[in-house]
């Protein structure tokens, strides 16, 4: 045993409490250590498991997450930089049991294969389409520039984004087909009957 | 359901889905019996399909294949709802942490864990001595423990682990647990590891190839090797490959958890979970059927996933322990260290070709390097080789291969496993010899291509081959003849072709004689949800997708009603994963098959109720209703009741074995498969001269998948492909320092292509329906890989004139091939670098006269049931139908090398001039 004094390998911050409102939902009454990382928070102890964890490094955006709207990487943000915020992950997009847009768009257009980057472009799309309902291929390509996909080569995302588009400046709105109270009978078209 | 006669056609079920009126087929008026098996006219239309015993028959609804139909797992991805390795959280769970080695090769004098112990919040310490049976994805070549017993054998490699209440209470027992290393001379350079030493880093006993380091040996010669002593014309090169990650974006993570039971469930992101169940069993010494192997989500997988991975077992080890669920998730430098990607390597390629404009020989050596274990490797040496056998007849094939252990990172199976760097090698050799022939590239090779029904050199059985149509079609859609070699300098378009199995002819783990390689069962019962048991593992390929399809097409339901339960071994038949592309193949055979029985059972049962014959009777859109007259049928609920009457829910199990095919020498079953894939690629690229700079401006590619059962998928497949082999070609790279130190482990440095440096691709699917697929299919999934290296290195030569023969082509390493030109050339401007031209000589027309006629052939190939079998070698003069090694006196097959090989052999070759252990005389040893 050796007998120097215990000095830990990662220093503990201090505990203070932290709220934020994510997914519009209110958590008040957390308590994090003053150097815990957002991506931890949401994961360990908000439990929103949707933010994914792929480099910790700020290199894959897969762990990307809206604070007041805007795209930031949750493994680069201390936690305590964002009390008080709105932050919105990929489980905050659906609008009670409908998709938004380009949920709906990219399982149609097959813009996400193995899933696991997806949450992380999923909350940067929506963030681009907030702010620009009809984006261009450049604009598309600078927005999710910082997300990689091992999976799709990017090309069915640009089309889903472009898909989610034209749904959005149609004003439609996507059902939910996951959702049974919307519809009991999912995917059983009955228009024609 | 009664058994009232009055009962009879349509009845709506009360709350249930209200099915259509009699006669309607549901949602529309008539069911659409979509004829799959007609063929355009153009394509030699309106004569008789051949019929595989796999295809499915003429009851096809029309449902769902061939449609863009979405994952049927994606809303579980979209809204984050999906659940992979790392969100597998259990109650009372605890964290894994695992303590890796610092050195790349060293001796484990003594491990001390008790100051680690000690600290409070730590649950368990474990060290490799308690755990020393071996394990490995291939039955030969077990040579992995949970943890290091004796040696460590790369940076990186596992030495103890804990498990602990939170992250940082482990991190911390892990700096206190005291390893007493002995460090020993480590062996990075992989030419060296085919050279005795002293302590070699696996000891395989009696299989021990020499002292060396040289895990595995191929030699392979097939052929007449006169025509190679006199070669028209010849293409030699040396490559040098750098080895390539997979770069998923999940890292590896597990959890473990014993359960009251006494048994153990393991949830894991695997590609290949009956593998993980066999090496748990063998590790934790209990039996299989105490074991619960729980797929999660798969975050990409590309082979990363396939082997049996120690950090699994370190996992139930610590569970069992503790008594506690453990979770272990790996930092992404923890991905890199563990690797499985694809074999740095260095190639040697000749190529020759006569003046028919024939291929009459192949000659390639491959070394490559497999780090610190065996994983994959005894059979990616094979497919370094005999995987560019076809889609060419050629004349004679010599291959030479050596797999060796040096203290780096294991590689393994990797998308297009072990084929796609001597792939690249070879379609660049025959740009090259095209370029001595002054013909044009598609020409040649639609003038060299196997046909239909054919068999390769080494006997491969080739059934469809839609080669001929991916090359036709990618030159038309890139407008080819405008571009080749006539684009301005620094600006140039190639083309790239390649093939691969669909599916593995054997089995890793039995004789295929006795036991089906795929297997899933149904079930229906009351609600007329069909519930599918499978174990094909999908790790975002879509897989489940496509039983799922498979199942609603056979028995004329939307793909709503079908779920798919394919995550524990519990529950699912034993599949034997997803590598070999062999998933859509072999398990949508299975479950059509399974699907037919329980549909057979229906019909029989609207036959009762109907009083009808079961002949006259097919399957519509959520009904049973006879062909000649819709009116009379039954909905579905009405003849699945039927049927249950008397036995409960309706239960069927369908299997899928390959049939016997291949040769018999040894080494034969590698690259057997029981349909092959095909594709060409044409990439147009920009070169800047002066700064080495390659972007790649569009992509056309065509793969021949057989039939397209989701070609939402297929394009997916493709586009992705293209990616990451685009990654390869242009910018990634393992960068290890002499000493072996890995560079890169990480994704800010290891340059995964982002969106700004993906081109566009244009997929072109093409369908040569295969006589065994499933509905005619075949793989989209790792032969789409293959020709973009290739292509876009040929058009790197079109553009500036300058044959690479290392990847990736980063700038800097162009850029000196760029410098060396001009220097030769004396010019005072890399600017002024010659552009390639070309006028065609009269061998052009040859080939184009020859090429016209093998279309003809083709055609009547594929069309006429009673051809004749037709073997490599008859473009070369010799008899179509019988085996080449019977009519000709000189033609060689072996696989070992002979002495005078021995006198001066190439590079990987010289792995033969050691003598295994078993075989030495006595006193050799020492």
């Amino acid at each position: 045993m050796s007998n120097s004094p215990h000095v830990p390998m990662i220093p503990t911050g201090q505990k203070s409490s932290w709220d934020a409102v994510i997914n519009n939902r209110i958590f008040d009454d957390l308590n994090i250590e003053s150097n815990a990382i957002l991506l931890d928070v949401l994961r360990d102890s908000v439990g929103m498991l949707g933010v994914k964890r792929g480099c910790d490094l700020g290199t894959c955006g897969c762990c990307t997450v809206l604070i007041d709207g805007v795209p930031k990487l949750s493994c680069l943000t201390l936690a305590a930089e964002t009390k008080g915020k709105q932050i919105t992950t990929v489980e905050g997009l659906a609008n009670g049991s409908h998709l938004h847009p380009i949920q709906k768009t990219f399982t149609e257009c097959g813009g996400s294969q193995c899933g696991f980057c997806t949450p992380g472009f999923l909350v940067v799309i929506s963030a681009l389409l907030n702010e620009n309902s009809n984006p261009n291929d450049r604009e598309i390509k600078d927005a999710i520039e910082g997300n990689l996909c091992r999976c799709t080569g990017y090309q069915q995302i640009v089309d889903s984004v472009h898909a989610a588009a034209e749904i959005l400046n149609s004003n439609q709105s996507v059902k939910d087909n996951t959702c049974a109270q919307v519809d009991p009978h999912p995917g059983i078209d009955r228009t024609t009957e | 359901m009664s058994k009232d006669k009055e009962i009879k056609g349509y009845r709506q079920q009360p709350g249930k889905i209200p099915f259509a009126k009699p006669g309607s087929g549901g949602r529309e008026p008539f069911s659409k019996l979509r004829d799959l098996e007609m063929i355009p006219k153009s394509e030699g239309g309106y004569r008789a399909q051949p019929k595989g015993k796999n295809r499915h028959d003429h009851l096809l609804t029309g449902s769902t294949i061939g449609r863009r139909t979405p994952l049927v797992d994606s809303n579980w991805k979209v809204t984050g709802q999906a659940k992979y390795g790392d969100d597998i959280r259990l109650p009372n769970e605890l964290i894994g942490r695992i303590l890796r080695s610092p050195h790349h090769y060293a001796r484990i004098r003594s491990i001390d864990t008790s100051e680690a112990e000690s600290i409070k919040g730590v649950l368990a310490v474990e060290t490799g001595q308690k755990h020393t049976d071996l394990f490995g994805v291939l039955p030969v070549t077990k040579d992995e423990h949970a943890m290091a017993v004796d040696k460590v054998r790369h940076v990186g490699d596992l030495v103890a682990c804990v498990a602990a209440e939170n992250e940082s209470v482990a991190l911390e027992a892990l700096r206190k647990i005291k390893v007493d290393y002995e460090v020993l001379n480590p062996i990075i350079d992989m030419k060296k590891s085919l050279k005795d030493v002293e302590e070699p880093i696996h000891n395989r006993g009696k299989y021990h190839i020499g002292r060396s380091n040289v895990q595995k040996r191929v030699f392979q010669e097939f052929g007449n090797f006169e025509s190679v002593k006199n070669p028209y014309v010849s293409s030699k090169s040396k490559w040098k490959y750098a080895g390539v990650n997979h770069g998923f974006t999940e890292p590896h993570a597990v959890v473990a958890d014993w359960e009251p039971s006494g048994r153990l469930t393991l949830y894991t992101p695997q590609q290949v979970p009956h593998y993980v169940h066999r090496s748990l069993a063998d590790v934790l010494k209990i039996p299989m059927h105490q074991i619960n192997v729980h797929r999660t989500f798969v975050g990409g997988g590309f082979g990363g996933k396939s082997d049996p991975f120690p950090h699994e077992m370190c996992a139930a080890i610590l569970a069992r322990k503790t008594g506690r669920p453990v979770r272990i998730t790996f930092d992404r430098d923890e991905v890199f260290y563990t690797n499985r990607g694809r074999h740095p390597s260095h190639i040697e390629m000749n190529l020759h070709a006569d003046k028919e404009g024939r291929i009459c020989g192949i000659e390639t050596d491959a070394l490559i390097d497999g780090g610190g274990f065996a994983s994959f490797g005894h059979v990616t040496t094979y497919y370094n080789g005999v995987l560019h056998t076809a889609p060419y007849e050629i004349g004679s094939f010599h291959y030479t291969g050596a797999r060796v252990w040096t203290n780096k990172p294991a590689s393994g199976a990797m998308r297009g496993h072990g084929a796609v760097n001597s792939r690249c090698a070879v379609e660049l050799g025959i740009d090259d010899i095209c370029e001595q022939l002054e013909v044009d590239p598609i020409t040649f090779r639609l003038a060299n291509l196997l046909p239909p029904h054919s068999s390769t050199i080494t006997g491969f059985r080739i059934t469809s081959i839609g080669m001929r149509d991916c090359l036709e079609k990618v030159r038309e859609a890139c407008d080819w003849e405008q571009k080749f070699r006539k684009l301005p300098f620094g600006h140039g378009i190639g083309i790239g072709c390649g093939f691969f199995i669909s599916g593995s002819g054997l089995p890793i783990h039995w004789d295929p004689n006795k036991f089906p390689h795929a297997t899933v069962h149904l079930k229906i019962d009351m609600d007329g949800g069909v519930t599918i048991h499978t174990g094909a593992a999908d790790i975002g390929q879509g897989s489940d997708t496509v039983v799922a399809q498979s199942v609603s097409e056979v028995l004329g339901l939307p793909i709503e009603m079908i779920r798919v339960k394919s995550r524990d071994s519990d529950t699912s038949p034993v599949d034997l994963g997803s590598y070999s592309s062999r998933v859509t193949f072999m398990n949508a055979n299975a479950a059509i098959s399974a699907a037919i029985k329980i549909r057979d059972e229906l019909i029989k049962a609207t036959a009762d109720i109907c009083n009808v014959e079961e002949k006259s009777l097919v399957i519509g859109d959520r009904r049973i209703y006879q062909k000649k007259d819709p009116a009379v049928g039954v909905s579905y609920l009405e003849a699945l009741h039927k049927a249950q009457e008397e036995r409960g829910a309706l239960i069927s199990s369908g299997a899928y074995r390959t049939p016997p095919m291949g040769g018999v020498h040894k080494g034969a079953a590698a690259g057997l498969a029981p349909a092959y894939s095909f594709s060409a690629y044409a990439a147009e690229v920009k070169v800047d001269a002066e700064t080495g700079i390659t972007e790649v401006v569009k992509v056309w590619a065509a793969h021949d998948c057989g039939r397209a059962l989701n070609p939402l998928s297929v394009e997916g497949q493709i586009i992705g492909s293209c990616h990451m082999g685009l990654g390869q070609v242009l910018t990634e790279e393992m960068r290890y320092t002499k000493k072996g130190n890995l560079l890169n482990p990480n994704l800010l440095e290891y340059k995964i292509p982002t969106i700004h440096e993906m081109p566009e691709v244009v997929p072109i699917i093409v369908e040569s329906n295969d006589p065994e697929g499933p509905f005619g299919a075949k793989e989209a999934g790792e032969g789409p890989l293959l020709p973009i290296l290739p292509a876009v290195c040929n058009a790197v030569y079109d553009a500036i004139g300058i044959r690479t023969n290392e990847l990736p082509i980063t700038p800097d390493k162009l850029y000196k091939l760029i410098e060396k030109k001009v220097r030769s050339l004396k010019l005072d401007s890399p600017l002024n670098l010659p552009n390639p031209k070309l006028n065609y000589s009269k061998l052009q027309n040859t080939l184009e006269d020859r090429a016209d006629n093998h279309k003809v052939r083709d055609q009547d190939r594929k069309l006429d049931p009673k051809r004749e079998p037709y073997y490599n070698g008859t473009i070369f003069g010799k008899v179509s139908t019988i085996p080449p090694e019977e009519q000709d006196e000189r033609w060689t097959l072996s696989v070992t090398p002979s002495e005078e090989y021995l006198a001066n052999p190439r590079l990987a070759g010289s792995a033969w001039k050691h003598v295994e252990v078993r075989h030495m005389k006595r006193g050799d040893e020492t």
